[in-house]
């Protein structure tokens, strides 16, 4: 059963792109279009791996790290930040929340698979 | 008198107040502006040659397909060739998506900018408006007193709007961009 990833992001061409990349690797991909939308998601189902933007509108990517970390079943969850952001504060910050990887936009499609295929198989 | 010796250097903190805060966001804006720019150009350019290539690709796998079907069979070159044109259509499908990314990018940025422009406005609009409170027969302590509540104004609403336009995109080029697993 192939596993499922949550893209998390408020650009819709972003949230192609993430999908159509992980698609064509085999994944199944629910779209989110920011991060309260994502949470509500991700509590509806549980997925084999969170990646998700920073900075969206209604809850930010860092605050719904936090929030899925609160949740008993997204505690071991691997969640990624995929963002513009690339500041040593700001990893921290992502790291603190509970982020296990920091993607810097724009990705390469081929390291991004290489990537999950890392983090999740 | 003593009230203009007071008058005149809030005047002329007043004015020095808006051009430094003018120029600080303007040249703000002047740099997203630029980054977007580059972003753009770049991106544009790597998409049209992705294009291109795969253009031509697909017209060789086309012209073998064409060789097949009239009932001829490709020599070992031309089934080696087919073979990697594959990955090479491939790689340039990858190259197409990395740069697309380029809509996220410069949206971000430009939504920056109009913030920071509507802001400015908002400070400008803001000045009117002390400014209208005057009255024509307002004293010299009266207008010292408005130029003092302008300045500190003045200040708190452009440190404000600095603060609201954190720079979230640093990216001059398309390049795709570290991954780093905690």
């Amino acid at each position: 059963m192939s596993k499922t990833i949550l893209a998390v992001d408020d650009s819709s061409s972003l949230r192609q792109m993430v999908a159509f990349s992980l698609k064509a690797a085999g994944y199944q991909v629910i779209e989110a279009v920011d991060g309260r939308d994502g949470l509500d998601k991700a509590k509806n189902q549980t997925v084999d791996l969170v990646l998700t933007d920073q900075n969206m509108p209604r809850m930010d990517g860092l605050a719904l790290i936090k929030a899925l970390r609160e949740i008993q079943s997204y505690q071991r969850v691997p969640i990624l930040m995929l963002t513009t952001e690339s500041s040593d504060e700001m990893k921290a910050q992502g790291r603190a929340a509970g982020a296990n990887g920091w993607l810097v936009k724009p990705f390469d499609p081929q390291r991004l698979i290489e990537v999950v295929k890392k983090v999740i198989g | 008198m003593a009230n203009n010796k007071i008058l005149a250097p809030q005047l002329k903190d007043l004015l020095s107040g808006v051009s430094n805060h003018g120029n600080q966001h303007l040249l703000e804006v002047e740099v997203d502006l630029l980054q977007t720019t580059a972003l753009l150009g770049e991106a544009i350019d790597k998409l049209v040659t992705s294009f291109v290539s795969i253009h031509k690709a697909v017209n060789i796998q086309q012209e073998a397909l064409d060789l097949l079907l009239s009932g001829k069979h490709p020599s070992e070159e031309e089934i080696k060739r087919l073979k990697n044109i594959h990955l090479e259509i491939g790689r340039h499908v990858n190259a197409v998506i990395t740069n697309m990314q380029f809509q996220d990018m410069t949206t971000q940025l430009i939504d920056r900018t109009v913030k920071r422009v509507v802001g400015l406005r908002e400070v400008l609009a803001s000045l009117g408006n002390t400014g209208a409170k005057m009255l024509p027969e307002s004293g010299g302590e009266e207008i010292i007193l408005f130029l003092n509540e302008i300045n500190s104004a003045l200040t708190a609403q452009s440190s404000e709007l600095e603060g609201a336009v954190r720079k979230v995109v640093s990216q001059n080029k398309m390049d795709s961009g570290d991954i780093e697993l905690f």
